[in-house]
């Protein structure tokens, strides 16, 4: 019996291997790994398997730029944009790596993977926000500059209202710094799909209506949905960021070659999840169009897809009747292809009344709107927002984060107390004292209206990357479902929520 | 809140003192409808009506819609500048039609503004009026002759919407052929009056924050920032009631 299974199991992993599945050595790759990234891979997690697409063939990891360490701290880009994590890193990963290296490797670096340089780096619960949430220490310029470094007059003051890591009062770190700085704490972005993520919306934007900014080596508009706050708009700034700030480079900028290296490989990486949690494959011939690294690949760039005929991601007609499927699937599947399905209908057409979001219902739309998710989440194949997608959708901000109370003294995230200049236009539904343990876009611009909105965040590989929300204050799906519901009092049933639970699940 | 407006507000003083009569010289006309309210909405079978209340009667003032509509819907949460005229058509959502009907919403925060209607029968909203399409909204037109542009605005703001950046988009097509020596940008601030007799006036720096940020927007479309010349009146326009909202603007005027 056991060796029919172990026989059994090995023709399975055969099969996997001449796919090119044999992947488990890179479940975790290390900074300066050799060997080749395959063309195609698959890794699984709790969901299933998440597939990932290299389009452009095998890459050579020995050498490349995304891979080996730049800076000072023996990290490179792939430490915390991990295939198997679909090009971000979950806290699963991240609790593991703990495990393994007992607190050694380099994504636990002070400088941003603690939650305070100056705490002691040995203990765990120096590195809780990253191993609890999974979240790094973004340290941002007070008061903000421009694109050539000039000073913007902030529309709000600042100020430290609990500081639970110590950084934001911190005499070197903080804000009365030699440099002032404000310590946010974030999720890393996935690092793929990018034609979509990376792809304009026009010469205006929708949300400030002025000119969409541009970028600086083309003069073309930027998408400016690729940070949570917008701060770089292109590819090449951001690595050139990253390696400064999370790699502690020291040369001020990467070479033009490396940086060229680094934007062709994260141009051609493509994630979805790939396998549902029997093995079964979700990439099905007459099945649903929209699912599968491959799917993203070949996916039109730039559809705004908030209707019924084109959905977000795609068609899922296929499932909605388990008679109709596959003879092969068991019970089991069947039923749950036909929950996706319905949670697909659940994201395109459940209507609720979208209110009191900043960048949404402020911009023209009104406030309420009935409407429903793919109003915002409205890009196919990522569920991004077309135009430029910063929004307070309320995660960051008091009342209505998941955080403790603003004085609380169980709080793991700084809470900042903003104060609105009376001649500035204020936040438009929290008006001009505002409590946020993320002031999100308004960092960057030093608008009133822009405190606490993030841009969202793509669909894609959801469940190989958990927390969710910029500040990882969603353990699971379940949580971020919640959020929406209560958020917006979305009334949703307990199928419903399971069903959109299970649709996000397979993106 | 309320407070707030009020400082906003100046009282016309003289004008309250004059009594009532047919046609009141202290007033808009009669049919205008100028008021400052909290918003309602009022959901329905299909798109949400946005009604408004004032001295005891409703007024349909739009339906929901899109950011490519031609109506900008109000929001709870803040007040709503509601300036229309009074028409004859049949009730919508129970509220008297307003056309045409410019709104303003209110920037500070009016937590008091918080009516949301249920659906009920009798209370169908009208079919939507055809969205245009992203498309439509971005084809330049083909008259390149054309020398004056009017930017409009809502009451305070200096927000283009996507309709009005169309028109900063086409007048900087249209200098770029023709070719322009000289891009003439002026911005304006306006009072509304209210059909109360109050006068409501914008924020002393409003027009210039029109004019600069159009005129940052033609540089920026690639017209040479020597031939864009900004400026603005600090006066504030005089108002009649009628057409108050034409003169919240920014003019732009291309000198060949």
């Amino acid at each position: 019996m056991l060796v029919g299974f172990i026989v059994a199991a090995c023709v399975v992993w055969s099969r996997d291997d001449a796919a090119g599945y044999q992947v488990e050595h890179l479940r975790w790759i290390e900074a300066g790994a050799v060997g080749a990234l395959p063309a195609e891979m698959h890794f699984g997690n709790a969901d299933g398997k998440l597939g990932v697409l290299n389009a452009a063939g095998p890459i050579e990891m020995k050498g490349h730029p995304f891979f080996e360490p730049l800076g000072l701290n023996s990290r490179a880009c792939v430490t915390c944009h991990q295939p198997a994590n679909a090009m971000s890193v979950s806290v699963e990963t991240l609790r593991e790596r703990w495990r393994v290296t007992n607190g050694d490797d380099p994504i636990f670096a002070p400088v941003d993977g603690s939650n305070n340089p100056k705490l002691p780096q040995a203990p765990e619960s120096s590195h809780s926000l990253l191993l609890n949430r999974g979240l790094f220490r973004v340290g941002l310029p007070w008061p903000p500059r421009d694109a050539h470094g000039k000073v913007i007059q902030p529309e709000f003051t600042i100020e430290v209202a609990r500081d639970p890591t110590g950084v934001n009062l911190d005499d070197t770190f903080g804000l009365k710094g030699v440099n002032p700085t404000v310590s946010v704490f974030r999720r890393p972005r996935p690092v793929a799909n990018m034609k979509y993520v990376m792809s304009p919306d026009g010469v205006f934007n929708v949300k400030t209506g002025t000119l969409m900014a541009v970028d600086p080596e083309t003069g073309k508009p930027a998408s400016m949905n690729l940070m949570s706050d917008a701060r770089h708009l292109t590819l090449k700034q951001q690595a050139n960021g990253a390696y400064r700030d999370h790699q502690e480079g020291r040369q001020g900028a990467l070479p033009r070659d490396e940086l060229d290296k680094i934007v062709a490989f994260e141009n051609q990486v493509y994630m979805a999840q790939s396998h549902d949690r029997w093995g079964g494959s979700l990439v099905e011939a007459g099945g649903p169009p929209g699912l599968g690294s491959r799917a993203m690949a070949d996916g039109n760039v730039h559809a705004l897809a908030n209707k019924d005929r084109d959905p977000v991601f795609r068609l899922f007609d296929a499932w909605k009747n388990p008679a109709t499927m596959a003879k092969e699937l068991t019970e089991a599947q069947r039923e749950f292809r036909a929950s996706v399905a319905r949670g697909n209908d659940v994201f395109m057409f459940r209507q609720f009344w979208i209110r009191d979001a900043a960048h949404i219902n402020s911009i023209g739309l009104g406030n309420p709107i009935k409407r429903t998710c793919s109003t915002c989440h409205n890009a196919q194949m990522t569920g991004q927002d077309l135009a430029p997608g910063w929004v307070d959708v309320g995660t960051t901000n008091y009342p209505t984060w998941t955080e403790p109370p603003v004085f609380s003294d169980k709080a793991e995230l700084p809470v900042f107390k903003l104060t609105c200049d009376k001649s500035a236009t204020p936040h438009p539904y929290l008006g001009r004292v505002i409590y946020t343990n993320d002031p999100g876009r308004a960092l960057i611009t030093g608008k009133c209206v822009d405190i606490g909105s993030i841009v969202m965040g793509q669909f894609r590989g959801l469940a190989a990357r958990a927390p969710y929300f910029s500040n990882g204050s969603a353990k699971n799906l379940r949580e971020l479902v919640d959020f929406h519901d209560r958020r917006f009092d979305m009334k949703l049933t307990e199928r419903e929520k399971v069903d959109l639970i299970n649709f996000l699940s397979v993106l | 809140m309320r407070k707030a407006l009020t400082v906003l507000l100046f009282l016309g003083a003289p004008f309250l003192a004059s009594g009532t009569a047919a046609r009141r010289n202290d007033r808009p006309p009669a049919d205008r409808r100028n008021f400052v309210a909290c918003p309602i909405v009022r959901d329905t079978k299909t798109s949400p009506c946005w009604l408004a209340e004032y001295e005891g009667e409703l007024y349909f003032l739009g339906l929901q819609g899109s950011s490519a509509s031609e109506f900008y819907p109000p929001q709870l949460n803040h007040e709503v500048l509601v300036e229309g005229a009074v028409t004859n058509e049949p009730r919508v959502c129970g509220g008297i039609p307003l056309k045409p009907v410019r709104i303003s919403v209110i920037a500070e925060l009016n937590r008091a503004c918080n009516t949301l209607l249920p659906a009920e029968d009798g209370m169908e909203a009208p079919a939507a009026p055809a969205r245009r399409g992203a498309e439509d909204m971005r084809n330049p037109g083909s008259d390149v002759t054309q020398r004056d542009f009017t930017v409009p605005f809502d009451f305070d703001s200096d927000y283009l919407t996507l309709h009005t950046t169309r028109i900063v988009g086409e007048a900087a097509r249209v200098a770029k052929a023709a070719p322009a020596a000289k891009i003439e940008v002026q911005g304006y601030r306006a009072t509304t009056w209210l059909s109360d007799g109050k006068k409501f006036t914008e924020a002393q720096t409003i027009a210039e924050k029109r004019a600069k940020k159009v005129g940052e927007i033609l540089v920026g479309l690639g017209l040479p920032a020597a031939a864009v010349s900004v400026n603005w009146k600090g006066e504030p326009e005089p108002c009649d009631g009628v057409t108050d909202p034409d003169k919240r603007r920014v003019t732009i005027k291309i000198v060949p």
